[in-house]
């Protein structure tokens, strides 16, 4: 069923990519305001203005507000996939590939609400906006989100994994925060503060879950020609992929060995002209850090159930993080657990800058190839190869 | 007697209840835990859809099973959504049981505390909340073999 065919292979690049930064506060602004001064900083990286942009694909505000916020006078291809954001990326580049627009504007604003903080309501215009069931759900359940601490369990009890294993995705994160200004939670995260933090479903605590925050990022698709005549060097989508499989609800799967994360693999393989020993860097999706844990084993830097073992062989003690194989860093900007919930934005932006060398005190010297695989287990798993031009 | 479409939507008004998965929720009135069967091949599946997932048909039956099986996942809550005698100031425990009918079919619930664990035999049992029986998993008391 995987295929080799990728007629879009190289042909579409990111011409530039901006974020806000991220703070895990309720701010004063809206969430389309964060969106705009997003998408206004990456036309302008791009020497754009408002007519030359004809494609517009986002998470929110929904794109005719966004439209209307910028004064883009004319579009002529736009959508609104849900997340995580490879969603957006593959349907920008298709989009543009396909003719349908030449230059498209793409973007996520992450933002504190109900569904995914409560401390978002302490903000009457938050709680305001939100339309609460008259009845709360039942707690009997592993559907959405407790879908993941579920399948930690099963992890941990099919492999003899360990807290601690966990607890290494989300230190290696927050030593990589350190170096990024853009990043909500910076001060570093010892394994007893780990261990000890305060327990939200077990088997994972406050420190295994992304952290809510206010902040944008956005990003400029377009054809790998148009890009060349743009200020930064084009970061090429070598291949952009998504993974389901038929038992896909959260208490359905087949098991850890078989959901939407193989079927990535297998695609992205295919389609994509390297794999893990030509990436120079690696971002492991870690909306919960057992997703991070499943793509590392996964994409075959180590056997299943050998992760945590795996990540302390290649510890570095001097940054306080990993390097895969001695040397590949992942999440290199702290990643969903302490740069911010993007619901894979970040991991796409901080991609593009590592390919294009702006990623400051974090740059991966020389890098030219980026490994993303944003999503998890059941109907969100995706993957994206990035190679500078 | 069925219970009207409106009444039994707002006897679970905490669960999504549709066209598809009315009967199973007509049947947790009854204390019988109803499962999707298809009456063409055989195949259990969960949670209810409208065609066989196996073999397409719409010969769709709801079908009581026996709620003995093996837990295959396990959380605890440390905090959760209001539901009425739930403290989560102990944890709230909930597995995924894989059911003896089929392999891979599952059924989540909440458990009776105690030596839980993945692996462990359990059997199906009722408690009542908010007018409404739930279903609850205790340890199986005697291991069949
Ligand atoms: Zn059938």
């Amino acid at each position: 069923m995987t295929s080799d065919r990728n007629p879009m292979k190289n042909a579409i690049a990111f011409a530039g990519a901006t974020t806000t930064g991220f703070e895990r506060r309720n701010t004063t602004r809206s969430q389309a305001s964060w969106a705009a001064e997003a998408c206004i900083d990456a036309m302008r990286q791009c020497d754009l203005g408002p007519k030359d942009v004809d494609g517009l694909c986002g998470s929110w505000p929904p794109a005719n507000e966004l439209q209307a916020i910028l004064g883009l006078p004319e579009i002529t291809w736009f959508e609104n996939p849900p997340v995580p954001f490879i969603n957006h990326v593959s349907a920008a580049a298709a989009a543009v590939f396909a003719g349908l627009c030449e230059v498209a504007l793409v973007w996520h604003a992450a933002y504190r609400q109900p569904w995914n903080t409560a401390g978002s309501l302490k903000d009457p215009f938050r709680a305001a906006a939100e339309n609460f069931p008259a009845v709360a759900p039942s707690p009997d359940t592993v559907m959405h989100a407790v879908g993941y601490t579920a399948w930690a369990s099963r992890y941990m009890h099919e492999f003899g994994a360990t807290k601690e294993d966990f607890g290494l995705i989300a230190i290696n994160d927050r030593s990589n925060a350190a170096r990024n200004p853009a990043a909500a939670l910076t001060h570093p995260l010892t394994m007893q503060e780990y261990l000890e933090a305060r327990m939200i479903r077990w088997p994972l605590c406050l420190f295994d879950m992304d952290v809510a925050v206010d902040g944008a990022d956005a990003f400029i698709v377009t054809t790998a020609e148009r890009a060349r005549d743009m200020p930064l060097p084009p970061v090429l989508i070598n291949a952009a992929v998504h993974g389901m499989v038929a038992n896909n609800e959260e208490d359905q799967i087949d098991g850890l060995a078989h959901h939407g994360q193989h079927i990535v693999v297998d695609s992205l393989k295919a389609k994509s002209d390297f794999w893990i020993d030509g990436a120079d860097v690696f971002f492991p999706y870690d909306g919960f850090s057992i997703i991070a844990l499943a793509w590392i084993e996964n994409v075959g830097y180590c056997g299943a159930g050998e992760a945590g073992e795996f990540m302390r062989q290649y510890w570095d003690a001097e940054s306080n993080s990993v390097r895969l194989n001695g040397k590949v860093p992942f999440n290199p900007h702290g990643g969903s657990l302490s740069e911010g919930a993007t619901q894979g934005s970040g991991h796409v932006r901080e991609a593009i800058h590592q390919l294009q060398g702006l990623a400051g005190d974090r740059q991966v010297p020389g890098a030219r190839t980026a490994l993303l695989t944003p999503g998890g287990f059941f109907f969100n798993a995706q993957g994206l190869t990035l190679i500078r031009d | 007697m069925a219970e009207a479409d409106e009444e039994l939507l707002e006897r679970f008004a905490s669960h999504s209840v549709d066209r598809d998965n009315a009967a199973h929720f007509r049947g947790r009135l009854n204390r019988q835990l109803l499962i999707n069967r298809c009456g063409d091949c055989g195949r259990w599946h969960h949670p209810p859809k409208p065609v066989c997932p196996g073999c397409w048909s719409t010969a769709i039956e709801p079908s009581e099973v026996d709620g003995t099986g093996e837990v295959h996942l396990l959380i605890r809550l440390h905090q959760g959504p209001p539901a009425p005698g739930v403290d989560y100031s102990t944890p709230y425990p909930v597995v995924t049981v894989e059911l003896d009918e089929q392999q891979g079919l599952r059924f989540t619930a909440t458990v009776e505390e105690g030596d839980i664990a993945i692996g462990q035999r359990v059997e199906l049992d009722w408690i009542e909340r908010a007018g409404v029986p739930v279903p609850i998993f205790r340890l199986a008391r005697e291991v069949s073999l």
